[in-house]
Formats: structure tokens, sequence, C-alpha cells
């Protein structure tokens, strides 16, 4: 999908000054049907680790300390943080690895695969391992992880996440993704991409981004989206996420992938909206609607979009 | 394996990791059976611990140690607990109960039925103390680097 025109609008927005990023972004945004101001923030969350614990005695034994906490209805197994009077990333139920801080949005990609202790999952970017931990508990630590990450550093992270919580089933490799040779291998792909983020966390997120950054962070993508493909058995299914608003990294590239690839696009439901399928004069596949993008004015949550394709 | 099976030897336990994998400096088991060999393997299985200057434990062979019958222990409550994750001591007036406890030997510190770390039991400035050699406030600590 061409995004040639968002390029002309940020130059010419660059010439005229007239409106600010933020204001060119937001205005974006309602084009495709948001209400967002920009100020949208999101609550802490978290999700239980039912590798080590059970919900009912985790909120038992976080409620007796005095947090106050509201299951999320479309998460297994998250809660959003209503108070606490200490920081949740640093007491034992944390250090014993019962709990981990894991964004409502961003819980969701690894619900929808859903592994289960038969599957061959990889994860092609996973650090910092939030989502490679929550995976082995839906695998109950059975079955095999691949977790690879191009960043050495980011995966120390990774490393630590997967000892705190418990997880025995997972190697992690150093390596870019996109050098892995086409072998389709694994029966379900975890594709959270690098992508340009959102404003919901990150203040500085206007100050900073260009539709150029957005244009070499769809590339990029599509060329990890073909990877997967090329990694994943016939049958098997790929989870892509992102946490961008931006079409270009979401319905354009699922619009790519549809006419690039055999896939059969699953209709996701439970949370957030429907994908957007127009977009300015842009018409794209009806079936798109099937993914989904959580608007954060709307859920409350970051921004975040999942798309699931199976490949026949 | 030298520091690793003096560890397990010291703390009385009887765990037997069995095939250890070695990456660096960073010990594993693992029965993974990758359906592709990819290269630059950074971590895989059953973490059990990085040798350092003596054996540093992972959390998951910590808690394997704190639920076998043999290995030394000493229990304490939540605020002491506390304290020794923020790499901290424990007094003796603070061991709640403790299964092999002998002057200059290794315990695990327990609290409930989880293992916070391990250390030795010395004396220090006229007082009994568990030296705290490893917590799992390690967590934290790697967090912020």
């Amino acid at each position: 999908m061409d995004i040639k025109p968002f390029h002309e609008i940020i130059t010419q927005l660059k010439v005229s000054s007239y409106m600010s990023v933020k204001e060119w972004f937001i205005n974006r945004y309602r084009d495709m049907g948001s209400t967002l101001t920009g100020d949208e923030t999101t609550p802490q969350s978290i999700r239980v680790n039912p590798l080590k614990t059970s919900d009912t005695e985790l909120i038992q034994t976080l409620t007796e300390q005095g947090v106050q906490l509201e299951k999320i209805p479309y998460l297994d197994h998250g809660y959003k943080v209503l108070s606490s009077p200490f920081s949740l990333g640093a007491n034992l139920e944390y250090l014993f690895g019962f709990y981990s801080l894991q964004e409502t949005a961003s819980q969701y990609p690894v619900q929808t695969l859903s592994p289960t202790s038969l599957d061959k999952l990889l994860d092609m970017a996973s650090a910092p391992g939030g989502k490679t931990t929550q995976a082995a508990t839906y695998m109950n630590n059975q079955g095999v992880i691949m977790a690879l990450d191009i960043s050495r550093k980011r995966l120390f992270a990774t490393e630590n996440n997967l000892e705190r919580c418990g997880v025995t089933n997972t190697s992690i490799h150093h390596i870019d993704a996109l050098n892995l040779p086409d072998r389709p291998a694994f029966t379900k792909i975890l594709l959270d991409a690098p992508c340009s983020g959102n404003f919901v966390t990150d203040p500085y997120w206007f100050s900073k981004r260009t539709t150029q950054d957005i244009a070499r962070n769809a590339d990029l993508q599509k060329k990890l989206l073909s990877k997967a493909i090329n990694l994943l058995e016939s049958g098997g299914t790929l989870v892509y996420a992102t946490c961008s608003l931006e079409p270009e990294e979401n319905e354009f590239n699922i619009q790519w992938l549809l006419e690039n690839h055999q896939v059969k696009l699953i209709e996701l439901g439970k949370a957030g909206s429907p994908a957007v399928t127009d977009i300015g004069d842009i018409k794209l596949d009806s079936q798109i609607s099937y993914c989904r993008r959580f608007w954060p004015d709307k859920t409350g949550t970051q921004g975040f979009f999942v798309a699931q394709v199976m490949k026949p | 394996m030298r520091l690793l099976k003096r560890f397990l030897t010291d703390l009385g336990s009887k765990y037997e990791p069995g095939k250890v994998v070695s990456i660096n400096n960073k010990r594993f088991t693992s029965s993974i059976k990758p359906p592709v060999d990819f290269p630059n393997l950074v971590y895989t299985g059953t973490y059990l611990g990085q040798n350092r200057e003596r054996f540093e434990p992972s959390s998951i062979l910590l808690q394997l140690l704190g639920v076998e019958l043999n290995t030394h222990k000493v229990y304490v409550d939540r605020e002491t607990a506390w304290l020794f994750v923020v790499s901290k001591n424990v007094f003796e007036e603070n061991i709640i109960k403790s299964v092999g406890l002998r002057l200059g030997g290794y315990v695990l510190v327990m609290y409930e039925d989880f293992c916070i770390g391990y250390g030795r039991y010395e004396t220090s400035h006229n007082r009994r103390i568990i030296r705290n050699l490893y917590d799992i406030g390690d967590f934290l600590r790697r967090e912020q680097e």
C-alpha cells in the first residue's frame, strides 16, 4: 500500500506550520473514526501467572495488602489496578513471579493466539518477554517456544522474566528473525512487531514521530510478515500485533499480506473495535475488519492492533 | 559443574540436575526439542544459575530446593523476608523455624513455601545472623541495570 500521500501532507505541514504535529495525527485518527484527544492515558494492569498461583489466591493476597483491582472482562487473567499503597513492581508476590505488570491491550495478542502444550511457537521479537511468559502459561510450560530478538541488551529482560515467572519450555536466541532460513517449522507464530508506538505510553511521542519513521517501520513489518508466513507450517496460525495507531503499520500491512501470501484472515472478537477498512480515499478488503483495533478513547488502553491469519 | 555441585552439597540437597547445558557462565537443564536449529542460543529450558565468585542460583532452582525435604532451611516472617530481599542479613531472633541449621553452614531462607534466597549462618559483631549471599530481589536490581 502506498503511503506517499501522508508524506506529502507532512511536508506541507512543515512548510505551512498551520497545525501542530499532534493536531495532524489527531485529525488523522479522527478521519479514521476515532474521537481521540491525544491526552488519553492507560491505568496500570497486571496479569496473573497461572504457572505459579491462581487468580483467586493472588487477588485475595493483594487485596489484603490494600491493592484494589478490577477484572478486565475480555482478558483471561488481566486486572486493572485501581489503587495500590505500594509499587506493584517491587513486592514479594512480584518477585515470586505470581504476576507481571502488563498493559491491558498487550495481553490480548497471546490470548488470541492461545498456544497449547502441543504447539511449536515462534516469538519473533520477544524482548522484553512479557508475551513470551504469557504464552508459556497457555502452554502449561510444555511444547516449545523459540524466542528471538535482535537486541541482546533487551533479551536480558526476557531472560529475567522467564526466570521470575518459572518458564522452562523456552529457548532464547539472539538473532534477527529476518536472517532465519525459510523453513516451515512452527505451528504458531507471534509477531509483536517493532513499531512506531503510540502517544498513550510515550508522553514525547508527538514530538519525535514523523511519517518517515512510520514508512520505515511499515517496510520492516512487511518483511517480517513474509518471513513469518515462510516459517509457519500449513494449518498454522500467526498473530500479528503492533502498539501503533498508524494504518500503514496495521490495516495496510494486512491488506499487503492478503495480496502477497496465501493466508486466511480469522475473525477476532471480544475486545476493541473492528479494524478500519475505509481510510480517506483508500478502500481495503472488507475482511480486514476481522482484525481488532484498540482506540485508547474507547478501550481505556494504549493504542493497539491485532490480526490473526491461518496458513492453509 | 563444580560450583553448582558444591552449592547443592552445601545446602544438603540431593537434587540431580541431569545433563547440564552451559551457555557462557550460565547453567541450564533442558529437554527442549527445537523444531529447527537456530544460532546464538542465550537461554534454554530450566535456568539453574550462573558461576560467579560462587554459584549464584536461579529462583527456579531455589524453588526446587525449597520443596526438597533434605535441604537446610530457615523460615522467616514477611517483614524479615522483605528485608532479606533488599540484601539485608537475617538476625537469629527473626528465625521462626529452622531445619539443618548449624554454625558455618549454608541455609535456604524461606517465606512460607517460597524460597527467597540463601545465606550462611555465622557470627557477626557478637550476633548470630544468616548472612545474605543471594536473594531474589536481584531481579529488581537487574531491572535497574
